[in-house]
């Protein structure tokens, strides 16, 4: 996905924990990451377990907060098991895409030439076909789990990367400190990973934040399609599975919808703020 | 232009073709198995037969090339589960998922510059600040959960717009009654496609004026004593569109994707339903063809866009 | 024979004769919108089984039948089985044309059922004694059988054994990619008019039925509608008229039921009763191999929790995979091995396994997910702990059937109008054949049980194939190479404003819905 700075938006605070913006992305990021970590032990039962009454609602009973599914499994314990499953895959996924994505786009823009040409055409043709398509076609070559899932996700959404780094990269390769590097006779190894790479971090950071929101959704929509683990609780299987009570009892879709959003939104925020703070460049 | 963009497109194409077709033969099992299995139970020769009779038990060298020649004349093979040519079944579904795709498109053009260019002319005022969170918003809701609570909403709850699906069927209506019943239909699930792009054209119409409204040429229009808004208009949209439409076109692909989820949501009858169709019974003929189809789609809208770009910003017509 | 005799002469009638009644029965026309969840790959049953729900309303069979298996004249006007069950004779009804305006004759039946004998792929066995099929006159065609098939007049059904027309196949055409699959013509009640893929099938009133009475709606309308919950909402706001075997989520039954307009028609699946739901244990499996981890597993399964809890009471519990609506054929009896916790665990421990087992359960399809996950919920309690891998039908094929490399196996299992075409190939030791689906998976093998089975199928004798039966659900009872878990219960959902639509066994899935009609 794209990210676009909003150059005259105010500057960031000197202070940057007083910035709202920054902190409250924080927190709800935070929280979500407790609610990963805390999960084994709030709720060290199976999470996909029959533990109460089928269709509580929310608050019907203190024990259940948020209520029960059609099998009487505890939806607050569905959602804090999911949180582990969706951090991890936005995590997995984005610094597979990233790693990947990068050395891909820095072969291609410090290298030049013919490997260039290359490496270009084959972003393309992954470019050229629909994520969500590629996504589903990878997840059904092989049994469904979380590993399988993060590949295919880094393998549909590298291209973007590899773009990025490429473009950085063509910039810097003409820089001055690259010129001297080379003239004191550094390897292309040392001028990449050392000189280079620390010089469009900045970008990639940024885009960091778009890969995880990006996996998030994209992980979400797989699961709510069935084609997820199913001896895995995520958010989205959490939505798929209420989707044929979706009027009567919402609550199962709704809630853990909301999750997402909070979270995705959370992780966009903090990808604005930090381009700003990051990316001097940018700035107004 | 368009001539060289096409002849630059042939050998993504070719890409597309190999890169899928391994990627499905990959699968475990294949379409006779699946086959075999919905009728419940056939015998070993009956199944081999099958088998050979579609070239299934060829090597994958000679499956490969014997595919790649035929995608070249627009055959794509014949589908075992849907019992007619790949082509036909993918032609008969692409209509429905282009409608969608370029409804949601349009939608989210118009209203995400509408809403970037209002950010951008309010820049960090408040007006900017809660169409930036909402749009923010927008950007992170999956759309299918956005369809869902819309059914919920809109289908169920108040009765404002069918459940699902493309048209009245059998209702035989003709001019503007089929136009308006296809409208009605497509309003929902176009609108819940269309949310995630709004944020996108939104956030990039904003970044765009921003930075057009504080070029020099801009400038010196203001100082001539231009009005404002006919200023933003002739100069500042025009030069902001070409990063949006350039972006559009890179997203075209996602827009696409994204109608396969949101269309299982709303029962449309397009190609994303055709892909889970075809995933549940294996049929990877038409899987291909899917992939196949959409990239062409992909790369076409592409080309559309450069030329469209070339007519926006004559620098870029070299 | 006296009232085939009466009906066969009412169809030679000039159609003249008929007009009183004509004027009578018609008035109704109007459209009967009906729903279905998936869409099948092709329409007609002649070589794809998976595609008999539409099937019948285009293409006919030569028999049809009574809600008790009866036979009752269709393309057959009056027929004869010999007392040795080896030659069966049939005298097909005049008069009636297919849809293109040919006449329908007796080498439609010969090539028809020739055909299925090669291709269909269960009347390939139930074919398999045929050694002769005869067309003396256009009239009349005689089946000569080297043993006896006591379930072949069952078999000969609108949905499993259609009649096509032998004009349109050309000498070398390949029935599997006729066209005639996607756009049939029959002798049906209904002319296939379009199918738009995805959306919607359309089929109109056959104007030249040969029941002349007959059918009394003017179009009927097949909506595909994916999603579970919006087919509800299309049967509560009327947008739907009908559908078959429980259309909607088993939790929106209630709330159904309690609309003035909606009925729920339980009658009409006696020809194909509703599936098994089972579970299948991999007997080359090292650790299922062992009875006693078998019977472990036995123990802790709750038939009626399950019924109760996933399918909201909508579903018989059954220990046998011969579901009870095989009145005769089903054996009642519970388990030998009663839901008992304290036993299972003690089984295991006995088996070598005291710290538990960890277990692989494959499965396809949403509904089976659900299941699934009630089984690894209550397994767990025993110690047994499931993984469930869901994936496409081919993957499962291919896995449980191909490679035979799996160790549970959630399954549906249909059962059809007799327990030797749809239950004795989950026992029968020749059915363990690598690469066919929904055979013998488990690889059970006893001789006691294939002899069993084997004289079941030829014999004659109802009561003998009865006992035959239930001996062999007793024996796998105790071995327990599967577990039978419930059997859903299948409803036709209907709008009051339509009638006819479950006038015998077939019901409208099976059947042609040739009696449909909008009241008036």
């Amino acid at each position: 996905m794209t990210v676009i700075d909003h150059p005259l938006r105010a500057r960031p605070k000197r202070r940057p924990l007083r910035d709202p913006f920054l902190l409250l992305p924080l927190l709800v990021l935070l929280a979500v990451a407790v609610m990963a970590i805390s999960a084994p032990w709030l709720f060290p039962g199976d999470p996909l377990d029959m533990v109460a009454m089928p269709y509580l609602w929310p608050l019907d009973d203190p024990a259940f907060p948020l209520g029960t599914d059609s099998l009487g499994r505890d939806l607050t314990a569905g959602l804090f098991h999911g949180a582990r499953a969706t951090l991890l895959v936005g995590i997995s996924s984005a610094a597979l895409c990233l790693g990947f994505g990068t050395l891909i786009g820095a072969a291609a823009g410090y290298l030049g030439g013919r490997t260039d040409l290359i490496l270009m055409r084959v972003t393309e043709i992954f470019q050229t076909m629909p994520t969500m398509l590629l996504v589903i076609v990878l997840l059904a070559i092989s049994d469904p789990s979380l590993t399988l899932i993060v590949v295919a996700i880094g393998l549909a959404s590298w291209p973007m990367v590899a773009r990025l780094a490429r473009a950085e990269f063509i910039t810097l390769r003409h820089r001055d400190f690259v010129l001297a590097a080379r003239a004191l006779g550094y390897g292309p190894f040392r001028i990449v990973f050392i000189e280079i790479l620390p010089n469009a971090l900045p970008t990639l950071i940024v885009a960091t934040s778009v890969l995880i929101a990006n996996g998030i959704l994209i992980e979400s929509a797989v699961s709510f399609l069935n084609l997820g683990d199913a001896n895995t609780v995520t958010w989205g299987s959490l939505i798929g599975a209420g989707r044929t009570q979706i009027r009567t009892e919402w609550y199962l879709s709704a809630i853990p919808g909301i999750a997402i959003i909070l979270t995705v939104l959370a992780v966009n925020f903090l990808g604005d703020r930090l381009t700003r703070i990051l990316n001097p460049r940018l700035r107004a | 232009m368009i001539r060289r963009a096409a002849l630059h497109a042939i050998p993504t194409m070719v890409g597309v073709v190999i890169v899928s077709f391994l990627m499905l033969h990959l699968m475990p099992g294949d379409a006779v198995d699946a086959l075999a299995g919905i009728s419940g139970g056939a015998s070993a020769e009956t199944v081999a037969a099958m088998r050979s009779a579609y070239g299934l038990d060829d090597p994958l060298g000679v499956q490969l090339a014997r595919y790649a020649a035929g995608v070249f004349t627009l055959d794509f093979g014949h589908s075992i589960s849907y019992g007619a040519p790949v082509f036909d079944v993918i032609v008969d579904r692409l209509p429905a998922t282009l409608l969608l795709a370029a409804t949601a498109f349009t939608i989210a053009l118009v209203i995400g510059v509408a809403a970037g260019w209002a950010m951008a002319v309010f820049a960090d005022r408040w007006q900017d600040r809660t169409l930036s969170a909402g749009v923010l918003f927008l950007y992170s809701a999956p759309s299918f959960w956005v369809g869902l609570m819309a059914i919920v909403v809109f289908s169920a709850k108040l009765n404002l717009f069918p459940l699902g699906g493309a048209e009245t069927i059998g209702a035989d209506l003709t001019g503007w009654a089929l136009v308006a019943d296809r409208l009605h239909h497509l309003i929902l699930p176009a609108s819940a496609l269309a949310a995630f792009f709004v944020a996108i054209y939104a956030r990039l119409t904003r970044a765009a004026m921003l930075e057009v409204l504080h070029q020099d040429f801009i400038r010196t229009a203001r100082a001539k004593g231009l009005h404002p808004l006919r200023l933003q208009f002739r100069h500042g949209l025009r030069n902001a569109l070409i990063p949006v439409v350039t972006m559009a076109g890179l997203h075209f692909g996602n827009l696409v994707g994204g109608a396969v989820v949101v269309e299982t949501v709303f029962n449309w009858p397009g190609l994303g339903r055709l892909t889970m169709g075809a995933l549940a019974s294996r049929d990877i003929s038409v899987l291909l063809g899917i992939l196949l189809m959409t990239s062409v789609v992909v790369i076409a809208a592409n080309i559309l866009i450069d030329w469209l770009v070339a007519r926006l910003d004559p620098r870029v017509s070299a | 024979m006296k009232r085939r005799d009466l009906l066969a002469g009412l169809a030679g009638l000039p159609l003249t004769a008929l007009l009183p009644r004509i004027a009578l029965a018609a008035g109704g026309g109007g459209t009967v919108t009906a729903v279905a969840a998936t869409e099948t790959p092709v329409l007609l049953a002649f070589v794809n089984t998976s595609s008999t729900i539409w099937s019948a309303k285009t293409t006919e069979g030569l028999l049809e039948f009574d809600h008790d298996l009866t036979p009752r004249p269709l393309l057959a006007a009056e027929w004869d089985v010999a007392e040795d069950g080896l030659t069966y004779t049939f005298r097909l009804r005049q008069g009636v044309k297919w849809h293109d305006g040919n006449d329908f004759t007796a080498d439609d039946v010969t090539f028809s059922l020739e055909t299925m004998k090669r291709l269909h792929p269960r009347n390939r066995s139930t074919f398999a004694h045929i050694t002769a099929f005869e067309a003396p006159d256009p009239h009349t065609v005689i089946l000569r059988l080297e043993k006896p098939t006591p379930f072949l007049l069952t078999a000969l059904s609108s949905g499993e054994s259609p009649i096509v027309p032998k004009h349109l196949y050309a000498e070398d055409a390949d029935p599997l990619t006729h066209p005639n699959n996607t756009a049939p013509i029959g002798t049906g009640p209904y002319v296939f008019k379009e199918w738009v893929r995805g959306s919607h099938l359309i089929f109109d009133r056959n104007p030249n039925y040969w029941d002349a009475d007959l059918p009394r709606v003017d179009r009927l309308v097949v909506r595909f509608i994916t999603d579970a919950a919006a087919r509800t909402i299309a049967f509560e706001t009327g947008d739907v008229d009908i559908g078959v075997r429980t259309p909607v989520p088993f939790r929106d039954l209630e709330g159904l039921e309690d609309l003035e307009h909606i009925v729920l028609e339980p009658q009409g699946y006696t020809y194909s009763p509703p599936n098994i739901t089972i579970v299948e244990a991999n007997l080359r499996d090292p650790i299922l191999s062992d009875l006693r981890v078998r019977q472990a597993i036995a123990h802790s399964i709750d038939r009626e929790a399950l019924a109760k809890i996933v399918f909201y009471g909508r579903a018989t519990p059954s220990a046998s995979a011969v579901v009870p609506y095989h009145k005769d054929f089903h054996l009642a009896d519970p388990s030998p091995y009663a839901l008992d916790l304290g036993a299972a665990k003690a089984l295991l421990a006995e088996a070598g396994h005291p710290d538990g087992v960890t277990l692989t359960l494959d499965y396809t399809s949403e509904d089976q997910r659900l299941v699934g996950e009630f089984l690894r919920a209550s397994l767990s309690r025993a110690g047994i702990a499931l993984e469930l891998r869901g994936q496409d039908m081919g993957t499962l094929i291919a896995r449980i059937y191909g490679d035979q490399a799996y160790q549970l196996h959630l399954a549906s299992i249909s059962n059809l109008f007799d327990p030797q075409v749809g239950v004795q190939r989950l026992y029968w030791s020749k059915n363990i054949i690598k690469g066919v689906a929904f055979s013998n998976g488990t690889g059970y093998q006893n001789p006691e049980v294939d002899a069993l089975l084997e004289a079941a199928a030829t014999s004659t004798d109802r009561a003998a194939r009865i006992e035959a039966w239930h001996e062999v659900q007793r024996i796998v009872a105790r071995d327990v190479p599967n577990f039978p878990l419930v059997a859903p219960t299948w409803l036709t959902i209907a709008n009051t404003r339509i009638e006819g639509h479950t006038s015998g066994a077939e019901g409208a899935y099976d059947g042609s819905l040739r009696r449909l009609a909008v009241r008036a």
